[in-house]
């Protein structure tokens, strides 16, 4: 090679390589880049209780780390013999949306953007028809004349078409109904957004951001525990309360009494009671084959 | 085994080498591109670092401009089987040397494809979890997993088949039809699996109406076919124009009409017959008797540089084989002249239209001081009675590189044919939304006419069916059959296509929410970035692989002259400066 044409290939090499460098730059305002332990995780279903103890352990550290308050991660399983099953009582419901705040803040929903599991639809009285239904409503006061509300969530449904598209079994179905989401196993192509015919999953499209002051210590490893960059996520029952015993955070905010949870197949359950006595009761877009475990009745 | 790699890798060289040779023109190209993918590299570190939030999508329209060009994308790389079934199928003969290109294009298409779905993911960092046996695979339910192994399979089978081909050529060795043949006929199923996957992807959504319809499959495989060949033909020219030169070359000054016809040649003798079997070993195997009863009417030319030894357009029955130095052939293309191919010591020319006595299909001079075998088409056919000599003569008569406007008019047709069919399936689809006017019908609405204050989509569907009609008119008519007319209806189809089935399916199916949120999307300038990046990354490898496979096509690169002193100025000259 001559010393001309070795000159002239390395000043085209080299102005290349800087211009690859200032096209890479952006990654250094990275602020979440994976460490080697978080990138080699293994599959939920997959670890060892010693695995999922350190996972537990690192989780809880970074979350302390991140928010200066130590919080108590558990991976709660499911209760033998349960199903969980929601009744939602559409003649009570008052449109307060306080399920929704009370959601956010229970299960460690980013502020900004705001991500939020539960939407209440306004609907004129006496239609079902889903396109007329008012996402944004404003009164003054609710309930309003001529108006009703119908709050709607995951319907955790039977066959659930989120779960089945999922290409790498990132959310599947508990045993006792719930559909999850493993955070560390999602790849983010968001197909399951797609699928689900109830509008029911998020994306985080950035970093959540949660108040310290505000943050859920009590959490679970499939429940709240905080979500990172490019995954799904949505309702899960309130998994860390309702594999402990304890009642949904909506259901027990909720002014009006609207909202019913609880084990269908224990028969003296106040769920089974409704399905068995209320004689209207509707799932969401039946006819789709979904089968939701989530109820809407009215009073007659 | 060792020796085998070695060539293996002595060629990849060689093929590195021409990639990167060429006239200002080509690198200004290249380096257009590159600055273009560069931007889009930028533009998509900006969304690692930050998130899909720097794109228009949203909860609401969870998939966009990545996702719809992955979609016609996927249809162009199915396309490329709409060469290969006229070829294999129906041994055309126009379309045989422009297989290789549309596979070329295939490659190119899936890479561009796989790249699109990779910017669409939230966490590309686990991308392992896709991989069967380390992550966690949903394979049979879900049908993106479907998708992953069709289009992989895809890649690989038409890396596979292009780089045998063509690595068969360079070595000027006749390809195993074992090693290639099966895989062609795989690809072809394969074509069709990757586009019915992928409409899949939409059409087993149950909870999205405007998706979950049974035509949405049959419409993707129509206006594959109407956009891939359309590209094939456009890419097509590109190739012809960059590799023909307005003069034929070699001609001393003055000379160009003293070189025809060639000087007369003396009579041959059997040592001729011993040179030429030196390199052509299959002809020792003709049977002496036979080789003396055509030695009176074959004769021996000494040809100078640049003399022309037959002459395109012109009908008589000589064949010939070269027994000393190279011969170039080359075509007249619309008032410019191109390399066919190249022949060397033992290799015939001309041999086609003497056997079937028709006017030549291009000129061919000598690259050097070269001497030539004449024989009648008489003494061939008697050569040729020999089994050996007959597979090798005839195995080297399709390898050249001709692009005939009747390959383009072949591939007109498909267009013409998948135009009516893609035209009519719409209206189908526009049919059953409108008349049964149910529910379901609002996402058309929105597409068609726009729902209140919501039309975002309404001005490009417009100009989409527009487009497909104007073309579809223009193919009807005898009119596309001028090669202007043609490009025009061409670039009509591809951008009607990419806007009809990018935007015009993916977005109004998200529109509005299942729960009947109304949200419009518009992509936003980092997204179209990283749009225009992938795209230059595309045609930068569809550059780069036309720039590798044309000049070994030609015969300008091969096994043969590896030794030469420079290989790339041999090429470049090849690809005609």
């Amino acid at each position: 090679m001559g010393r001309r044409s070795f000159l002239r290939t390395s000043a085209v090499v080299t102005t290349g390589l800087v211009a690859l460098a200032a096209s890479l730059k952006p990654l250094l305002e990275m602020n979440d880049f994976p460490t080697m332990e978080r990138f080699l995780q293994k599959y939920y279903k997959e670890m060892t209780p010693q695995d999922m103890a350190k996972v537990l352990q690192r989780i809880e550290d970074e979350v302390e780390k991140q928010y200066g308050l130590r919080p108590h991660v558990r991976d709660l399983k499911p209760l033998e013999g349960v199903e969980f099953v929601y009744c939602l009582n559409l003649t009570r419901c008052i449109g307060c949306r306080k399920c929704v705040h009370a959601c956010v803040a229970e299960n460690n929903e980013s502020r900004d953007p705001e991500i939020q599991y539960i939407r209440v639809l306004r609907l004129p009285d006496g239609s079902l028809d889903i396109d007329k239904a008012d996402h944004f409503y404003a009164p003054e006061s609710v309930p309003e004349k001529g108006y009703f509300y119908m709050p709607v969530q995951c319907q955790q449904c039977k066959n659930p078409p989120c779960v089945k598209v999922c290409p790498v079994h990132a959310t599947w179905q508990e045993a006792d109904g719930i559909t999850v989401v493993d955070y560390d196993w999602c790849i983010g192509c968001r197909y399951c957004e797609a699928a689900c015919p109830y509008w029911a999953r998020r994306f985080n499209f950035t970093k959540p951001s949660i108040p310290k002051e505000r943050l859920n210590p009590d959490m679970a490893y499939l429940g709240n525990r905080p979500r990172r960059q490019g995954v799904m996520e949505k309702c899960h029952f309130c998994i860390q309360r309702t594999r402990a015993g304890r009642y949904p955070a909506c259901l027990e905010v909720c002014p009006a009494g609207a909202r019913k949870f609880g084990n269908i197949l224990d028969p003296n359950s106040e769920v089974s009671y409704i399905l068995k006595n209320k004689r209207v009761f509707i799932q969401l877009k039946e006819e789709l084959g979904t089968a939701p475990r989530f109820f809407y009745y009215f009073d007659v | 085994m060792m020796r085998g790699v070695r060539n293996y890798f002595v060629f990849l060289r060689r093929c590195a080498d021409v990639a990167l040779v060429g006239d200002w023109r080509y690198y200004a190209w290249l380096g257009g591109l590159a600055v273009i993918c560069l931007l889009g590299l930028n533009a998509y570190c900006r969304q690692f670092a930050q998130g899909l939030v720097v794109t228009g999508m949203s909860d609401e329209v969870s998939w966009g401009v990545y996702i719809a060009n992955f979609t016609f994308l996927v249809g162009v790389a199915a396309a490329a089987v709409m060469m290969v079934i006229p070829v294999y199928i129906y041994k055309n003969e126009d379309l045989h040397d422009l297989v290789i290109f549309g596979e070329l294009l295939a490659v190119a298409a899936i890479l561009m494809c796989l790249a699109f779905v990779t910017v669409d993911l939230g966490r590309p960092d686990r991308f392992w979890h896709l991989i069967p046996g380390i992550g966690q695979f949903n394979f049979p339910r879900s049908m993106l997993s479907w998708d992953v192994i069709v289009l992989n399979g895809y890649l690989l089978l038409n890396v596979h088949i292009c780089g045998y081909l063509l690595y068969c050529r360079y070595r000027k060795s006749k390809p195993g039809k074992w090693f290639y043949l099966p895989f062609v006929f795989i690809a072809i199923v394969w074509a069709v699996s990757i586009h019915t996957v992928t409409a899949f992807l939409y059409v087993g959504l149950g909870g999205r109406p405007f998706w979950n319809s049974s035509i949405v499959g049959p419409r993707f495989l129509a206006s594959a076919f109407t956009a891939g060949p359309a590209l094939i033909i456009l890419a097509m020219q590109v190739v012809r124009r960059v590799t023909s030169s307005p003069s034929p070359g070699l001609e001393t000054p003055g000379a160009g009409g003293a070189s025809w016809p060639p000087s007369q040649g003396r009579a041959a003798t059997l040592e001729d017959f011993a040179l030429l079997c030196r390199h052509l070993p299959e002809m020792a195997l003709v049977p002496v008797e036979v080789r003396q009863s055509v030695l009176p009417m074959a004769e021996v030319l000494e040809a100078r540089r640049g003399e022309t030894l037959l002459r395109q357009g012109e009908t008589e029955d000589r064949a010939f084989f070269i027994l000393r130095g190279s011969v170039v052939v080359k075509r007249q293309e619309g008032g410019r002249y191109r390399i066919t191919r190249t022949a060397g010591p033992g290799e015939q020319f001309g041999e086609i239209s003497a056997l079937k006595a028709t006017a030549r299909t291009a000129s061919a001079m000598a690259e050097e001081p070269s001497l030539v075998l004449s024989l009648p088409a008489e003494a061939l056919r008697r050569l040729m009675k020999c089994p050996p000599v007959n597979k090798i003569v005839r195995s080297r008569m399709s390898e050249r590189l001709v692009i005939t406007d009747r390959a383009l008019m072949t591939l007109r047709s498909i267009v013409q044919v998948s135009m009516l069919i893609n035209v009519f399936l719409l209206l189908n689809e526009v049919f059953k939304e409108f008349y049964s006017g149910n529910l379901h019908v609002v996402s058309s609405k929105y597409l068609f006419v726009g729902l209140g204050n919501h039309h975002a989509l309404v001005p490009w569907i417009w100009t989409a069916i527009a487009f497909n009609l104007v073309a579809m008119v223009l193919l009807v008519l005898p009119v596309s059959r001028s090669l202007k007319w043609l490009n025009l209806t061409c670039v009509l189809c591809i951008v009607g296509i990419w806007i009809e089935k990018g935007m015009g399916l993916v977005v109004p199916g998200f529109i509005p929410t299942p729960l009947g949120e109304m949200m419009e999307y518009r992509p936003s300038l980092n997204e179209t970035l990283v749009c225009f990046g992938i795209w230059s990354f595309g045609l930068l490898c569809y550059t780069i692989f036309l720039r590798m496979s044309v000049p070994i096509l030609q015969g300008r690169l091969s096994k043969e002259n590896e030794a030469a002193p420079s290989p790339s100025a041999a090429a470049a000259a090849a690809a005609g400066g």
